[in-house]
């Protein structure tokens, strides 16, 4: 079963994550293959994560495809112009990518290269309608291809981030643009996220789009602080860097942290599926799977 | 719709048109950037955005904030600094102009970069502004249950 055919279906979603290595070594990727094979139905491949020169995610979407893991592109706008984004796009479509998530992209600054011009000719929204476009066999010249692309659609939410309502004004654009699935961030404050999802569903927005809740499970109490100061727009919860920073072994505590939030995600109404993004710790990804009892079928 | 995002089939900036919206621009630089920091997009949607110019944003964000508005509201790039899509919804609240917010603004035409917006306007190269929103809080209703019954 394809993801396109998994979100159209009714079952629950489970996506994973890998980070491509600072360097041209593929098999890292090859490798880490093995974790999600089996377990997920697709897995994200990020675009120079943190604006941190990366394996590109086109070519890491193809050794994972070659693998026989369903790939799900990411595609920023800071690097690339709307020139270079149609073409890369039609470049993946050429060799058999199918899912494409949209997003604006960390500002160059955040980096490793912070003297670098960010481009950001589109942001994400409008990254989003070129890609429908594109499906309808437009270019944005206007130009009629032949063979138009059939690119599943992908979406960021950040319900954690302020203005509250904005972000559900930025979610109805997203959809109104064309997406078809929307992945969060990572929840680490349920409260918060049980608030979003209401709105959603009041709203009536679940029924239009998949959306899948991240979730990150942590090795260690220090990822936790490092997140809450470094990375902008997640809300950390001090219950669970408490938690961390009691237990005897962190990296156990991770992992019954992590169910726990898959657990009780599960039950609210309108999560589609999950996304499980491990920063650099793919290798427990099928732990957590077999733990939280999900099933995956293919 | 194409056409709903990206700028078609627009008239050519000629030489002499350039002249004058050079001329343009210096009057309209002495009303907006001492009001609203006005960055010469040449594309102007301040009345989208509460009068808040919204290329002041270090992405240059036209369609709302990204994800990375910290909790009171900081900029992540300058944190010194409010988020400018922050600022623009809560006038946007405080103006009764949150309708629209939900409109999705057009890719940015980079060709319009330093040309007088007044002059683009009236040469319909962008749309005009919107300077009165009425019943505003009945069309963001309208909007949320346009897409209810659209699923159906």
């Amino acid at each position: 079963m394809t993801f396109k055919e998994k979100i159209e279906s009714n079952q629950f979603i489970v996506c994973g994550e890998v980070g491509p290595p600072q360097s041209c070594d593929g098999d890292v990727i090859r490798s880490k293959s093995k974790y999600f094979k089996g377990y997920v139905d697709a897995v994200n491949i990020t675009d120079n994560q943190t604006a941190t020169v990366r394996l590109s995610s086109i070519a890491s979407a193809k050794i994972l495809l070659d693998e026989g893991v369903e790939p799900i592109m990411q595609m920023t706008c800071r690097d690339r112009n709307r020139l270079a984004i149609q073409s890369d796009l039609l470049g993946a479509a050429a060799l058999g990518i199918r899912n494409v998530l949209c997003l604006t992209g960390d500002h160059q600054t955040i980096g490793d290269q912070p003297e670098a011009k960010g481009v950001f000719d589109l942001d994400s929204i409008q990254l989003i309608a070129t890609v429908s476009e594109m499906n309808r066999g437009f270019l944005l010249s206007g130009y009629e291809m032949k063979t138009a692309t059939a690119f599943l659609i992908g979406a960021a939410a950040n319900p954690f981030a302020e203005p509250f309502e904005m972000r559900l004004i930025r979610l109805h654009k997203k959809i109104e643009a064309g997406a078809h699935f929307i992945q969060t961030q990572p929840v680490f404050d349920l409260e918060i996220f049980t608030r979003w999802m209401e709105r959603v569903v009041e709203m009536g927005l679940h029924e239009k789009t998949a959306i899948l809740a991240g979730v990150l499970p942590v090795k260690s109490p220090k990822t936790l602080l490092w997140m809450k100061k470094e990375v902008p727009g997640v809300k950390i919860r001090d219950e669970y860097i408490h938690r961390m920073r009691d237990a005897s072994d962190p990296e156990e505590e991770g992992v019954k942290m992590a169910v726990e939030i898959i657990q009780t995600l599960r039950n609210i109404k309108g999560v589609r599926g999950i996304h499980l993004m491990p920063a650099m710790w793919e290798s427990i990804t099928p732990t957590i799977i077999k733990e939280a009892r999900l099933n995956t079928t293919n | 719709m194409l056409k709903d995002f990206v700028s078609f089939n627009m008239p050519p900036i000629t030489a002499k048109e350039r002249r004058f919206s050079r001329l343009l621009l210096f009057f309209e630089d002495i009303v907006k950037v001492p009001l609203f920091r006005c960055q010469h997009c040449g594309e102007c949607i301040l009345s989208s955005t509460a009068f808040i110019c919204s290329q002041n944003c270090p992405k240059r964000l036209r369609n709302g904030p990204c994800g990375g508005t910290g909790e009171d509201g900081s900029c992540e790039v300058y944190p010194e600094r409010k988020c400018v899509w922050y600022k623009i919804y809560y006038r946007s609240k405080l103006l009764n102009r949150m309708s629209l917010l939900y409109k999705i603004n057009k890719i940015h035409n980079y060709n319009l970069e330093r040309t007088s917006s007044w002059l683009n306007v009236f040469r319909k190269r962008i749309d005009p502004p919107m300077w009165f929103v009425r019943n505003d809080k009945q069309k963001v209703k309208d909007l949320i249950s346009d897409d209810v019954q659209r699923k159906d």
